[in-house]
């Protein structure tokens, strides 16, 4: 009974109409998001990669590249608990530098493709004229495999970090430009934006306050399922040779260079991949807790 | 007579697309004084919430144009302002009420920010929290109590929801409010508690009223004057009394004609025979002649202008003072 009095206390406090709002209308979406417990485990194994990426000189026993022929290729021990590679590198430290390197690639990439798809996609939605031509160039992208667009992309530009992000940040623009046409142009319809025209809210107002917070939620959604996304095609172009190369500790390159040992040493792929499953799955599962949270008519 | 307060003269709207075009409001004309409220009653696509729409230049265009007319709003043409002074007037001296509720409201913004926003827009240089006592004083006219300004709108019923936006569209004390089926989504008892606040309210705040309808009942109710609407004119117009005890035009006759009732005990229900008018494809001459049962010759051949029957009771017909 006790425990059932603070839940009600707690619901009054988030009632309460002297607390600021923006506030309140963020917590009621964390506590939402609480709820799935899948989804707080996603966002728990993010936040564990994300501080083992800015704290990776701490925590990694060795500099990524520390070679050191006389211990290479040696498998999974105390002192190297992921082994090392053929050049006697420690698999672990290069698989936490690694991270900086996969989820700055995810997160730049997946914005440069929300910046343009984002504006592309707004602009179709609002002038009918652009929509055409706009919609029609963006099918003409899709129309080409993704990766083979982002390698396309990252052959032309040549490798390096750079390059490897605005590849795969391209080939994903059509993607966000159609989400964000299509949020916008259904909400645009509503009749509480008719309603807000009626008193006499600016259309800039009305795309600002009205429109975009009511379209947030798809594009959030997207976007978290979208790092996940540009991690793998990051990685695969690595894989493939065209986005980093050594002595850079790329998860996909890691893989790639792992690829010929494959058969007597194991862990030097099968450590970079479950690193790569990991963080996508959880970003892949935080993505559909967002979605959830971030749903108003679930709000009850 | 002193300059009218509303006056709509002759507006025609088309909305224009490749395959056709459909005259949903043709040469529409009605005038409105202060603290009076109007009905505009018709079929559904008799052309009433375009008209609405049209006063407040919030006609979707494209496809939607105003072809021709005038809208005198305190002495000024609404038509000829610009998209600026327009914002202007909407919210601030035009308001309007929305046909349904639940959708009418911004799902993620609670509904005190609600009409917060409608008074910031209108009315500058308050301090946040004089917008929030505001914003609470509008709900507790409608009867909600300011405890739950700071809710979403999905937290409230529908006729909570009607209140809510009854308070955005009174919240800047308007000259005129534009009430497009206000209780059509709502239950019957909740339309009653409806059409009443807004009669209060009205009254109160000496504010004008176009009711928009399709419920003679509610005409009855709450209006001075009403405008019988078909195919985007008004066939018949004057006071509740002149309408309802003396009517004239054949579609008005039908129109309560078509009114159950329940001490007839009759087997079907009387209606009016045919479609309303295509306004894609209007008849030639009378706009009503194909269903009307007194159509004559003449009717099918030129269109009947408004006449004077009675002091301020206008009917378009020809043979009205005959039948």
């Amino acid at each position: 009974m006790a425990k059932k009095e603070t839940k009600q206390e707690k619901v009054k406090k988030m009632n309460d109409p002297t607390k600021k709002v923006r506030f309140r209308f963020l917590r009621e979406i964390i506590h939402r998001y609480c709820k799935n417990r899948l989804a707080v485990a996603g966002f728990i194994i993010l936040i564990l990669f994300a501080l083992a990426a800015i704290f990776a000189d701490y925590v990694a026993p060795y500099w990524y590249d520390d070679q050191d022929i006389s211990r290479r290729l040696m498998n999974p021990c105390w002192e190297f608990p992921c082994g090392t590679d053929q050049f006697g590198r420690c698999v672990l430290s290069r698989l936490i530098y690694g991270s900086r390197i996969s989820i700055e690639v995810g997160f730049v990439a997946v914005g440069i493709s929300l910046l343009a798809g984002g504006i592309l996609g707004m602009i179709s939605a609002y002038y009918n004229k652009l929509d055409n031509i706009i919609m029609r160039i963006m099918d003409l992208f899709q129309a080409i495999p993704n990766t083979l667009l982002a390698i396309t992309i990252a052959a032309t530009l040549g490798s390096g970090m750079m390059n490897l992000m605005i590849a795969v940040g391209i080939s994903n623009v059509p993607r966000y430009a159609r989400v964000v046409r299509a949020e916008v142009l259904r909400v645009k319809e509503s009749e509480f934006i008719e309603a807000a025209t009626s008193i006499g809210a600016s259309s800039w107002r009305i795309m600002i306050r009205h429109i975009l917070p009511n379209s947030l939620s798809p594009i959030i959604v997207q976007v978290t399922l979208g790092i996940a996304g540009a991690i793998i095609s990051a990685s695969a172009l690595s894989f493939l040779g065209f986005g980093l190369s050594a002595p850079i500790p790329e998860w996909g390159a890691m893989l790639s260079d792992g690829r010929q040992f494959i058969r007597t040493q194991w862990y030097l792929c099968v450590f970079p991949g479950l690193c790569i499953m990991i963080l996508v799955y959880a970003l892949n599962i935080m993505g559909d807790g967002l979605r959830d949270a971030l749903d108003p008519r679930l709000k009850k | 007579m002193a300059e009218k307060f509303l006056e709509v003269k002759n507006l025609r709207i088309e909305y224009r697309t490749e395959a056709e075009t459909v005259y949903a409001v043709n040469g529409m004309g009605f005038d409105l004084e202060k603290g009076q409220t109007i009905g505009l009653v018709g079929e559904t696509g008799a052309g009433k919430s375009t008209t609405a729409l049209g006063i407040l230049g919030l006609v979707p265009d494209p496809p939607g144009v105003v072809v021709d007319g005038e809208i005198f709003f305190e002495g000024e043409d609404l038509l000829k302002k610009s998209e600026k002074e327009l914002r202007e007037i909407r919210g601030g001296k035009i308001s309007m009420i929305f046909q349904d509720p639940m959708t009418a409201l911004n799902p993620v913004m609670t509904v005190g920010a609600q009409i917060m926003e409608v008074v910031q827009l209108h009315e500058k240089g308050l301090s946040k929290q004089e917008y929030r006592k505001k914003a609470e004083e509008m709900l507790e006219l409608v009867g909600i109590p300011a405890g739950r300004a700071w809710e979403y709108p999905h937290q409230f019923s529908g006729g909570m929801k009607q209140r809510v936006v009854i308070a955005i569209a009174l919240a800047n004390n308007p000259a005129l409010l534009i009430a497009d089926e206000p209780t059509t989504a709502l239950d019957v008892t909740i339309q009653a508690q409806i059409l009443e606040l807004i009669n209060n309210l009205k009254e109160k705040l000496n504010t004008s009223v176009i009711m928009i309808t399709h419920d003679l009942g509610v005409v009855a109710e709450v209006c001075d004057k009403v405008s019988i609407v078909y195919a985007g004119q008004v066939v018949e117009s004057g006071t509740v009394v002149d309408v309802y005890d003396h009517m004239m035009h054949p579609y008005t006759q039908g129109l309560f004609d078509s009114i159950p009732d329940i001490s007839t005990d009759g087997k079907e229900l009387k209606a009016i025979a045919g479609q309303i008018a295509d306004p894609a494809n209007l008849p030639v001459g009378c706009n009503f002649s194909p269903r009307c049962p007194h159509a004559t010759e003449e009717c099918m051949k030129s269109e009947p202008q408004l006449r004077e029957v009675a002091p301020g009771h206008m009917v378009r017909c020809f043979n009205c003072t005959k039948l």
